[in-house]
């Protein structure tokens, strides 16, 4: 990464830093590694080694497998749908019509909001009991009787993912937005006088101004969806009948809830390696896209 | 025929009037530039032919078919950008192409036209290319293929050769004016460089303040301007403006540096001499204006020389070869016929007869 020589004198000023970072990240990463290789428990012994058998019993264990294909389903939904109701918001407000500069300010509000203010909102919002949404949908006349939303296995995820996308598409829709203006008025005024049509210009003319920006979302966004813990554990804690149990929830289960550290640290690590992978993914796009714009 | 008709063409943004009633005719196979310093509504002007926007009143036709309403692209006009415009992911090929393709035109025949107009201007061999692999020179040919490309009868430029650098853009300004010889195609050119409207044009409209000040062909604009601002708009060195003073046997000019027995002006005017006309060897009926050499600057093929007439400084074109220094006396030779007067109020023209010469 240098092509400088570091001199004796820049590393010695540099050494409270590394201390600081492995103390903080690299023993705590060490710790779990080894914790992983062990049958530790949270009280009591510290463990004794028995290889990789954690990793193995994980990942053929019925509660890794359901806990991945949950956090894959709560990811890919949450994350296409912000995607495209991003772009869609990002279009609309990028049109002139009265009042666009405060609907553009009022976007950003959900995501600004504390993933656990939005997630207790929305705990609201379905509550069986009292619940906006159910005493909407009775009102206008769809729905004959209140729905415990969260409680059921067949909406508690929808209405897990609808939280998640209210909160997360202004992101995506900021930064296509920003985007957007960053496509020239000529290359526009162009296309129009060329005969493109609305679906045209987007295709042509739009979209590759557009691309870079939504692969840097999408990765962001996936990373962000792939770890999701707080706003399950406040509206759902995983049930009903572990049907949004995800991974990061299987993970403080299995360490905190089960006490089996071992096996709790090597889901984290198998965790951390899907996530390291979309990061590098995320790094790889970032470099291509920064190429490009020299 | 006439090919485009503008009438009483106005257009406001909300209570700021940007155009202020344009009538223009436009023959076939002409280039006619719109002149004009940024803010004058050419650009403006410009968009409303092209459809991008639309004018608050007036009427627009094309070959005796109205515009005003018309989509963009069922006008049957291209225009080239200042910036180009090229698609950035499209190549070359296909950013030409980019309007026979939108129109549904097949490939082979997109294909064989995409090529003739690329052949024209010689960036046939760039055809593959992403437009970020070339020239500033290159791009802007591709997005004069792009116009060309679709048969337009009407040709816009807005501003098409501003962003490429002085060298470029006089090989560039040729070379639209051979493309204009060669394809006789009716073209409005939008420009803030005289230089070029001098060049380009078969005729000038000078605007200012959304208005058209004149319009007419270079030689007319040049040599009898409308008014001053239009003689100022025009050359470089800018055009001399000297005071003039009335008195009952003439019209005093700089303070008595010279005097034009026998004029009169019925209100104040101001004279304009172009730098050219003042000459530094005697002809048959020259007035005579008799100075100091205050500064010489050197421009090659000639010299741009200042001259203090008692208080006034004029700035005379001068060759080259011809030895001064500084704060030498001269006699500067004009030919009366050259004077321009212009009403000291509104800037208008005077048609003043200078019949008799005097000096002061």
């Amino acid at each position: 990464m240098f092509s400088e020589r570091i001199s004796p004198r820049a590393l010695l000023l540099m050494l409270p830093l590394v201390l600081v970072m492995i103390a903080v990240v690299g023993w705590p990463l060490i710790d779990t590694v080894r914790l992983s290789l062990t049958d530790a428990r949270l009280a009591g012994t510290s463990g004794a080694f028995i290889g990789t058998d954690n990793f193995t019993k994980m990942l053929s264990g019925r509660n890794f497998q359901s806990a991945f294909w949950t956090t894959m389903q709560f990811t890919v939904w949450s994350v296409s749908i912000e995607l495209v109701l991003g772009v869609l918001v990002a279009l609309l407000l990028n049109q002139r019509f009265f009042g666009r500069t405060a609907l553009r300010a009022l976007l950003i509000l959900p995501w600004a909001l504390p993933t656990v203010v939005n997630a207790t909102l929305w705990r609201l919002i379905y509550n069986p009991e009292y619940g906006a949404l159910n005493a909407m949908l009775t009102q206008i006349g769809l729905l004959d009787a209140y729905r415990s939303w969260l409680g059921q296995p067949g909406s508690a995820m929808t209405a897990l993912i609808v939280a998640d996308v209210w909160k997360n598409f202004p992101l995506v829709a900021l930064i296509a937005l920003a985007a957007l203006q960053a496509v020239p008025k000529d290359i526009r005024a162009a296309a129009i006088s060329d005969g493109a049509n609305a679906w045209k210009r987007f295709r042509f003319v739009i979209m590759p101004y557009l691309i870079g920006p939504l692969m840097v979302a999408l990765v962001l966004r996936t990373i962000e969806a792939f770890k999701v813990f707080d706003l399950i554990w406040i509206m759902t804690r995983g049930g009903p009948a572990n049907s949004t149990r995800s991974l990061s929830i299987l993970v403080y289960q299995e360490g905190f809830a089960f006490q089996r550290v071992g096996s709790g640290a090597s889901l984290a690590l198998i965790i951390t390696l899907i996530i390291t992978v979309l990061a590098v993914a995320y790094l790889m796009i970032m470099r291509r896209f920064a190429g490009e714009a020299r | 025929m006439s090919t485009l008709e503008l009438r009483e063409i106005h257009k406001s943004y909300g209570s700021f009037a940007t155009l202020k009633g344009i009538n223009l005719d436009l023959e076939s196979g002409e280039f006619l530039v719109l002149l004009g310093a940024s803010g004058c509504g050419k650009s403006t002007l410009l968009s409303l032919i092209s459809g991008l926007s639309d004018p608050t009143s007036g009427e627009m036709t094309l070959n005796g078919k109205t515009l005003n309403g018309v989509h963009p692209k069922d006008r049957d006009i291209a225009m080239v950008f200042q910036s180009y415009a090229l698609y950035p992911n499209l190549s070359v090929a296909r950013n030409i192409g980019f309007g026979l393709e939108m129109r549904g035109v097949d490939r082979s025949s997109r294909e064989a036209a995409v090529l003739e107009a690329a052949k024209v201007l010689q960036v046939d061999h760039l055809l593959d290319r992403k437009p970020a692999d070339l020239s500033g020179g290159q791009r802007q040919r591709v997005a004069i293929g792009r116009a060309l490309v679709r048969k337009p009868q009407l040709f816009l430029f807005d501003e098409p050769l501003s962003n490429l650098d002085a060298k470029l853009r006089m090989e560039m300004r040729s070379e639209l004016k051979r493309l204009h010889q060669m394809l006789g195609v009716t073209v409005v050119y939008v420009t803030h460089d005289q230089i070029e409207a001098m060049t380009l044009a078969s005729r000038i409209a000078v605007m200012r303040e959304g208005c058209i000040e004149q319009l007419g062909t270079p030689a007319e604009i040049y040599n009898r301007p409308a008014s001053r601002f239009v003689a100022e708009f025009m050359g470089s060195p800018p055009i001399n403006i000297l005071d003039t003073h009335q008195l009952p046997d003439g019209l005093e000019i700089a303070q008595g540096a010279s005097f034009l027995s026998g004029l009169s002006a019925s209100q104040p005017v101001v004279l304009g001499v172009r730098p050219e006309a003042l000459k530094p060897t005697p002809f048959e009926g020259a007035l005579q204006w008799q100075g100091v050499v205050d500064l010489i600057e050197l421009t090659g093929p000639e010299q741009i020389v200042s001259v203090m007439l008692n208080d006034t400084r004029v700035t005379a074109t001068l060759p080259a070869d011809l030895a001064l220094t500084i704060g030498q006396e001269i006699t500067l030779f004009v030919d009366p016929n050259r004077l321009l007067f212009f009403d000291a109020q509104d800037g208008q023209r005077i048609d003043l007869c200078a019949r008799q010469t005097a000096v002061a």
